[in-house]
């Protein structure tokens, strides 16, 4: 026991923010992964698509899925900013040390913190653009025949890779499963995803601009 | 600043196997301040390859039942063949079921008896139900019972990492990457080491009270052994080379049976305990002609030389490193391979490209371990130097004689370190502190100059790498298993020259810093003189006992030879000098060892 | 089948010229059957090279002193068999230790200072009885023991480790498996809450971001995922009633 120990008996800040940045993580994973249903719903018709949004604005939901997204983004952020290698001497030791090992989980790591990181510029437009113009698939149609298809193409393939990513690693840390088999139905879900969200860009796209 | 650092202390323990760190608590605990000098980071000791286990006499396994000390007693001294000091023998049998039991309080995970049945060599076991989650045994070479203990496959490395996990509590500081070059001493007294340290490769002095050697053993000094790259003898050679202090019986080589071919890795006991068979080229099981009764597990000497005969006979495995025998554990399945004996599947697999599920395992008897050592009294106090000890493989203490019996090495580390570390605290607490600096500054200044001569080369340009497979050759060639006049008279002068030569040894490189070369050659004289005692010890003694068999004299002696080697290197001679002294007898007169007595004097000496 | 040309690409440095640049240095040697690289380096330094540094000890896979960096991966250098190689063999000393020069690193200082901050031994009030039977122990709780303190402490799963590479203060895998050993071992009378103390921060269980490269490089197969997993949950649930 040091003194400083003594002095702040009980310290369990690293386990809260570790807790915070897994319980944030699991729900964007669960927001993502139902919000790409969602989208999909263009796939059963322009009816489907616009009866949903106009539900979720009735009951409000669509603000309170906007909070919610804000909430747990900026819990997340906070959380994981500690794991990014702050200083440029230990970003390089880390590229260094990943090109030395060729292992295969540290790579995922470092582009899950470079997708993170991209992600944040990419899903505070996104929200932004939601919030201001609202959901409706005459105006998302018009969008992905401008220069915002691209956009949503990147941000669906981060948003996807860091989401599968992610939760594997919480799913390893914290047991129960099997890594390897884990890593297989993973990116079954995850290909499965970004064909999904793929379907519904090329379903909004026909609807013509 | 100064040219070498000085520690002064109460105890300097050189070595931190489990003998040196067992010691090291004993002392500490009677409130001595202790320094550990160590080759290597303790836990790298070559105590954790010691897979098989510790042989004491608790007698909880069903087939242990009525187990007691005067059983272990006498099954240690049929082992040595007689030649193990008696008083010695059952002092540690005596000792031995507290030493296991205290390493239980520490931590050591030993097995425990689970009731219930199961098969062994065709015999039903039932293990006691009132014994359940008590300390087990397995069976090993040459016991009446099943008792030695074992943490599964790692025996050796949980007591070490148990042991150096109560030297860090006590806070015993360890001072790793230190090799010892020689004792300080005034020829009456020993007064502490001058030792260099591998990192830096300065020297330092260490000062005490009291100096312990347990530095293990020489296997290296064979080509083909089974022991670490560090069990090269320097503890041994250090006490020699003060011209005073004698070593015991160094003609005792242990040679294992289950060398793996051939990258000499030992494939332990556990897998003949355990049930394993020896096979020869036809698939025969070969021992139980041999021996009806131990058949694989008579002890080591013996199942050795029954491989080697047989071999001899013509019924060995030809292979491009020498013909060879199969060990057969296939039979004891998957399961207690990839658990009990999984040491064992990853060396086949690692190390040899097979797998011992389905495969045989080529095997030959192999440099394993030296009887010999430091001659020590009973309370481990060496022959010639107050306040100098010795324990452990590096001891002749001498409780193996000519034969060790396997389970017998791991708890003599531990039961020497208790009883010994007692004395050494004793004598410490005792001894008064006046170590004259002229002495230190003269024994420092000596090893300088000789690290200087090296390194310029002053007496010659002799490679310490070629001396050393020099050596090496001598040994497995003519001082093996099968010995006689002839190879040994050869080994002998090879010996002389070779010792010669090494006084002529010149680095290549600049030998500055920590340099491994010049670690090498500080250590070549040392290394060859002790194989000279080995060979001299072997060439004088005309008769067979337990490990050192002379196809010229094939049985033992007891009217001429009942007595121990003792080998003085005096100092500037250019041989050593042999000496006996009596073995004391105290309970159990020379007798019929009950294994490998009644064929071992028909071998035929072809080859 | 003709013998391969071996080039090993040493990486070299020396302490002793502290202002001189580490360099990878190249040697050739023909290779063996059954060669393994204890025995390849060991020739090198008798036939080519006499000041290349490096250790071994039992050179059968048991004591953990030769860990380094083969070909990038790290693993112990006694048991790995030139066989499974390809000709170029590039050679580097585990990161995080300190360098003792070429492919030397002191891994025997890290572990003791891991240990003695993890307080790596079993606590008890008790005092040992030399008359007494030794306590009990299911045989299963033995070998549930046997299996975490097995590790060797090569240093692989911290060389590997990106975290430990970067924070020196972490424990790494085999800092946690230690304290795991400590857990399931009931002669060990520390709450939960003390050792939380130990292994409940960013330089203990939680400082560990999921990468296993421990788990992937484990020479001698420790399930270290399986054993940080369940230090963890132990860990959350201690830090959840603090």
């Amino acid at each position: 026991m040091q003194l400083q120990r003594a002095l702040t008996p009980g310290n369990k800040t690293d386990f809260l923010v570790e807790a915070a940045q897994t319980v944030s993580g699991l729900l964007l994973v669960g927001f993502l992964w139902t919000h790409m249903l969602f989208v999909a719903s263009i796939l059963l018709g322009i009816q489907a698509f616009d009866a949903l949004a106009h539900f979720m604005e009735r009951f409000r939901l669509l603000d309170l899925a906007v909070i919610f997204i804000i909430l747990t983004v900026a819990t997340h952020v906070g959380a994981v900013l500690r794991r990014i290698p702050g200083r440029w001497q230990e970003q390089k030791i880390v590229w260094k040390h990943a090109a030395i090992i060729r292992h295969p989980d540290t790579w995922s790591w470092l582009f899950q913190a470079v997708t993170g990181s991209a992600m944040l510029l990419l899903i505070i437009i996104h929200v932004f653009v939601v919030v201001y113009v609202g959901i409706d698939a005459t105006l998302s149609a018009d969008r992905v025949h401008s220069w915002m298809l691209g956009f949503y193409i990147v941000l669906l393939f981060l948003a996807e890779y860091h989401a599968s990513v992610g939760l594997y690693r919480t799913l390893v840390k914290w047991g129960f499963v099997k890594r390897h088999s884990l890593k297989r139905v993973l990116t079954v879900i995850t290909v499965c995803t970004i064909g999904l969200g793929l379907l519904s860009l090329w379903a909004f796209y026909s609807l013509g601009g | 600043m100064s040219r070498y650092d000085h520690f002064m202390t109460d105890v300097i323990i050189v070595g931190a196997g489990l003998a040196g760190e067992r010691a090291a608590v004993e002392a500490a605990s009677h409130g001595l301040r202790v320094i550990l000098l160590s080759l290597v980071p303790p836990r790298r000791s070559h105590s954790s390859a010691a897979q098989g286990g510790m042989q004491a006499s608790l007698g909880n396994s069903a087939m242990g039942k009525g187990d007691n000390p005067d059983i272990h007693f006498a099954d240690t001294v049929k082992g040595s063949d007689w030649g193990c000091d008696q008083d010695v023998a059952r002092l540690f049998a005596e000792t031995a079921p507290i030493a296991v039991r205290q390493m239980s309080y520490w931590g050591v995970p030993w097995n425990r008896v689970v009731p219930g049945t199961r098969l062994y060599d065709g015999k039903e076991i039932q293990e006691d139900p009132a014994k359940e989650g008590l300390i087990t045994a397995r069976n090993f070479g040459g016991t009446a019972k099943w008792r030695t203990c074992y943490t599964a496959d790692g025996t050796g490395h949980t007591l070490l990492y148990t042991m150096d996990s109560v030297v860090l509590k006590m806070g015993i500081p360890v001072h790793d990457r230190t090799e010892v070059l020689s004792l300080i001493h005034d020829g009456k007294r020993c007064l502490g080491v001058v030792a260099r340290c591998l990192r830096t490769g300065k020297l330092r002095a260490y000062t005490a009270k009291a100096t312990v050697i347990a530095t293990g053993g020489y296997g290296r000094l064979y080509g083909a052994s089974t022991n670490a790259v560090i069990n090269e003898g320097s503890g041994m050679f250090v006490a020699l080379e003060t011209g005073v202090v004698p070593l015991g019986n160094m003609e005792a080589v242990q040679f294992h049976p289950t060398g793996i071919v051939p990258s000499w890795i030992l494939i332990t006991e556990g897998a003949r305990g355990d049930g394993g068979y020896l096979l020869d080229k036809n698939l025969h099981r070969f021992m139980p002609d041999y021996e009806p009764n131990k058949k694989e597990l008579a002890s080591r000497d013996v199942v050795s030389r029954r491989i080697m005969q047989h071999i001899r006979s013509g019924y060995g495995v030809e292979s491009p490193y020498g013909a060879h025998v199969w060990l057969d554990i296939r039979h004891l399945g998957a399961r207690h391979i990839n658990t009990n004996l999984r040491e064992i599947a990853t060396i086949c697999r690692n190390f040899a490209g097979i797998d011992p599920v389905h495969d045989l395992i080529p095997v030959r008897p192999t440099q394993h371990y030296s009887m010999g050592g430091i001659r020590t009294n009973i309370d481990g106090m060496a022959y010639g130097l107050e306040g100098l000890f010795a324990l452990g493989e590096a001891a002749c203490w001498d409780m193996h004689g000519f034969n060790r019996l396997g389970g017998n090495s791991l708890a003599e580390t531990v039961v020497a370190g208790m009883i010994v570390g007692g004395k050494i605290a004793a004598c410490a607490k005792e001894a008064s502190y006046h170590v004259s600096s002229a002495l230190i500054e003269e024994q420092v200044r000596f090893q300088e100059d000789r690290i200087q001569a090296l390194i310029e080369g002053r007496h010659g340009r002799e490679n310490v790498y070629q001396l050393r497979r020099e050596m090496e050759q001598t040994l497995s060639e003519h001082v093996g298993i099968f010995r006689s006049e002839e190879p040994l008279q050869k080994a002998v002068a090879k010996l002389h020259e070779l010792h010669q030569r090494s006084l002529r040894v010149g680095l290549r490189s600049d030998g500055r810093g920590a340099n491994p070369e010049l670690a090498a050659a500080l250590r070549i004289t040392g290394m060859i003189r002790l194989a000279y005692c080995i060979a001299a010890g072997a060439l004088a003694r005309q008769e067979s006992r337990g490990s050192h068999y002379r196809e010229d004299f094939p049985k033992r002696d007891d009217v001429n030879w009942l007595k121990r080697t003792l080998a003085y290197w005096p100092v500037g001679a250019d041989q050593p000098s042999l000496a006996y002294e009596p073995v004391k007898i105290t309970e159990l007169p020379p007798g019929d060892r009950g294994y490998g007595e009644a064929s071992a004097h028909s071998v035929t000496a072809k080859g | 089948m003709s013998q391969r040309q071996l080039t090993f690409h040493i990486f070299r440095y020396n302490p002793e010229e502290p202002d001189a640049k580490p360099r990878t240095q190249s040697y050739v040697l023909p290779e063996e059957p059954g060669m393994t690289l204890f025995i390849a380096l060991n020739k090198i330094r008798e036939e080519q090279d006499p000041t290349l540094k490096f250790d071994f000890v039992c050179r059968a896979g048991i004591c953990g002193s030769c860990g380094m960096l083969i070909n990038g991966k790290p693993t112990l250098a006694c048991k790995t068999l030139t066989k499974d190689l390809p000709d170029r063999i590039s050679l580097m000393p585990l990161p995080v230790f300190q360098l003792l020069g070429d492919l030397s690193v002191d891994t025997g200082t890290w572990f003791r200072h891991v240990s003695l901050r993890t307080e790596a031994w079993v606590h008890t009030e008790k005092r040992f009885d030399p008359m007494a039977e030794e306590e009990r122990m299911s045989n299963d709780t033995a070998l549930a023991i046997y299996e975490a303190e097995r590790c060797i402490e090569c240093g692989c799963c911290i060389g590997g480790c990106a975290t430990a590479n970067i924070k020196p203060g972490f424990i790494g895998a085999a800092g946690v498996n230690r304290v795991a050993r400590f857990m399931v071992d009931p002669r060990d009378e520390r709450s939960d809450q003390q050792y939380f103390d130990v292994v409940g921060s960013e330089d203990g269980i939680f400082g560990c971001i999921g990468l296993m490269a421990c788990d992937d490089n484990c020479p001698i197969g420790i399930p270290l995922q399986g054993q940080l997993a369940y230090v963890r949950r132990k860990m959350a649930v201690a830090g959840w009633k603090r």
